[in-house]
């Protein structure tokens, strides 16, 4: 399975002090059951620098899939044009609909609602 | 070659393929069978194009006899009794019309002949017809041959003249149909071959697809693979003028270049300006010339490097006063831009004593170099070669398309290795890696970050 990570909360996932959501979530990434999907944007948005590290060496290991930006970024511009997505942030939908990721670790309340979309996130159907 | 196939060898004991591309990087602990990779490759090469027995006890491999070998199958079982590999290739026939790419298989088998191994079985494959040859426990020589109507065979008696075919330097039963050419009308009948299997007659349309086998050319001398040892020679304060044979530690590279500097201009010029690029890429020199010690060329002669400062050269310095890698790199660089370079490089560790940053300048020039021309088998413990490769190809520096790197996985699994073939996307993703690939690196940034 496939998951993204929110910008925003990476610090919940990669940072030292983590709530067990987040603890849990990395356990599944580390343990190779399920595999983060992340696109440059996404990647360069990273401030955190734990995270930044793990998911280079992640990317070098196969278990980080790094989608490719152009993809992405025409696919967040149809939906830009189209006008579904309630959140500011259309490239993690994008990015969920190139890569087929289905599970989500976010706080922002807008992203939750486009995520659980069907028009949007569908087959499988999206989880936060 | 495209792909390796190998059964019971060594520590390989499962039927399993491995992928090979225009650069392909082994990787995987220690002792999981890469450099007895890289020899097998090379006896396939030798038995397959130069028609020679392979001599599994040559430098830089020196893997022993057969019993060290062949794949040991637990206390019960022992070792085998024979061992398989195979390689399959997609070129351009030299035999067709040009540029028609013909997909071609040679496979062998090796079994105990005193203490060596021996090939008694080898088959030479194309599309849906194949020459075989095998020889049996009573001495008997026996040919098979298929084509899309039927398999047949030859046993070749020991007193027949055709026999002397087995000692010929190139594939024997191709020279069978040559000879069969000679003489005239019903040849194929002379050929003497019995249908198998239910087969009709051997026929002229058998005959026709068996002479014009697409296999190598082989009349066309190629040159061998160059396999580098793992460690190269220490580096002199003088060289005395010597031989220029290609060797895997690489003592006739000093000679090679002194020799290309004063006899081949060009030859030179080109040498000199491809490894200033790599010199200067992996920050070990700006400049390298060759200090000849007397007047002639047979007198002794020194290697000599420059840095150059943004408005001063730097002071000379000889091979042996400056950093080792620049030794241990230099027979590696300079076999790789030498003009008659080999099709094929199998090279051991050549990132050894180098800075990562000259790791990664060499994972650049294996980028720029490996092609369709020229195939390189890297076998690796550099993360910064590695890495290198994959962002060459995600940024499209050089030629090299996602498909042409493979990365060959060195998978132990008890007494025995897995090999997984891993490939690289557009985006510099690693394809097919299993979770075990890099999981100890994974591992150490996890606990360094404490996560």
């Amino acid at each position: 399975m496939c998951a993204i990570v929110d910008v925003n909360v990476s610090h919940e996932v990669f940072g030292s002090s983590r709530p067990e959501a987040g603890e849990r979530f990395f356990k599944w990434l580390n343990s190779g059951e399920m595999r983060l999907v992340v696109g440059r944007r996404l990647l360069d948005e990273l401030k955190n620098g734990r995270a930044q590290e793990w998911i280079r060496q992640a990317i070098l290991a196969g278990a980080v899939r790094q989608e490719t930006a152009s993809t992405v970024d025409t696919r967040e511009e149809l939906l830009f044009q189209e006008e579904r997505c309630r959140s500011n942030d259309t490239h993690v939908i994008a990015l969920a609909q190139i890569s087929g990721a289905c599970l989500l670790y976010s706080n922002d309340k807008d992203l939750h609602a486009d995520f659980k979309n069907r028009r949007l996130i569908n087959e499988p159907r999206g989880k936060i | 070659m495209d792909e390796i196939r190998l059964k019971d060898y060594r520590c390989f004991r499962d039927d399993q393929t491995a992928r090979l591309a225009p650069l392909t990087l082994l990787v995987g602990e220690n002792s999981t069978g890469k450099t007895s990779f890289l020899a097998i490759v090379r006896a396939l090469w030798d038995l397959a194009f130069s028609y020679r027995v392979p001599d599994f006890k040559e430098e830089p491999y020196d893997l022993g006899s057969f019993d060290e070998i062949a794949h040991y199958r637990g206390r019960r079982s022992g070792k085998v009794d024979a061992f398989f590999a195979e390689f399959s290739a997609t070129t351009p026939s030299t035999r067709r019309l040009p540029k028609k790419l013909v997909s071609q298989k040679f496979s062998a088998l090796f079994k105990k002949l005193g203490t060596t191994p021996y090939p008694v079985h080898k088959r030479f494959s194309s599309d849906d017809s194949w020459i075989e040859e095998y020889i049996e426990k009573n001495n008997a020589y026996i040919i098979k041959v298929k084509t899309a109507r039927g398999i047949w065979e030859k046993n070749l008696d020991k007193h027949l003249k055709e026999r002397s075919i087995i000692d010929e330097p190139m594939m024997p039963p191709l020279i069978l149909f040559e000879m069969a050419q000679t003489s005239g009308e019903n040849k194929e009948e002379r050929l003497g071959f019995k249908p198998l299997d239910n087969s009709p007659a051997f026929g002229p349309d058998d005959y026709e697809v068996l002479r014009k086998f697409p296999w190598y050319d082989l009349s066309n001398i190629r040159v061998r693979p160059f396999a580098s040892a793992p460690v190269r020679s220490k580096p002199h304060r003088t060289y005395d003028p010597s031989h220029t044979t290609r060797d895997p530690e690489g003592d006739y590279v000093p000679m090679y270049l002194a020799e290309a500097f004063s006899q081949r201009k060009k030859e030179w010029a080109s040498l000199k300006e491809g490894l200033e690029w790599f010199g200067k890429k992996a920050g070990l020199f700006d400049e390298i010339f060759i200090r000849r010690r007397g007047q002639r060329d047979s007198e002794p002669f020194q290697i000599h490097f420059r840095k150059l400062g943004s408005k001063l050269k730097g002071p000379s310095r000889n091979l042996i006063d400056v950093g080792y890698g620049v030794s241990q790199v230099l027979p590696v660089i300079t076999e790789l831009l030498r003009p008659d370079a080999a099709p094929l490089f199998l090279l051991q560790q050549p990132e050894l004593h180098l800075h990562p940053s000259a790791q990664a300048a060499l994972g650049s020039l294996f980028c720029q170099i490996a092609g369709k021309e020229r195939q390189i088998i890297v076998e690796t413990h550099s993360d910064h070669l590695l890495d290198r490769v994959r962002m060459e190809v995600r940024d499209g520096v050089g030629t090299l398309n996602p498909e042409d790197v493979s990365i060959l996985f060195f998978e132990r699994d008890e007494l025995d290795v897995q090999i997984h073939s891993l490939g690289i996307d557009r985006e510099g993703n690693v394809l097919n890696a299993p979770d075990s690939y890099r999981r100890f690196f994974l591992e150490e940034t996890t606990r360094s970050l404490s996560l």
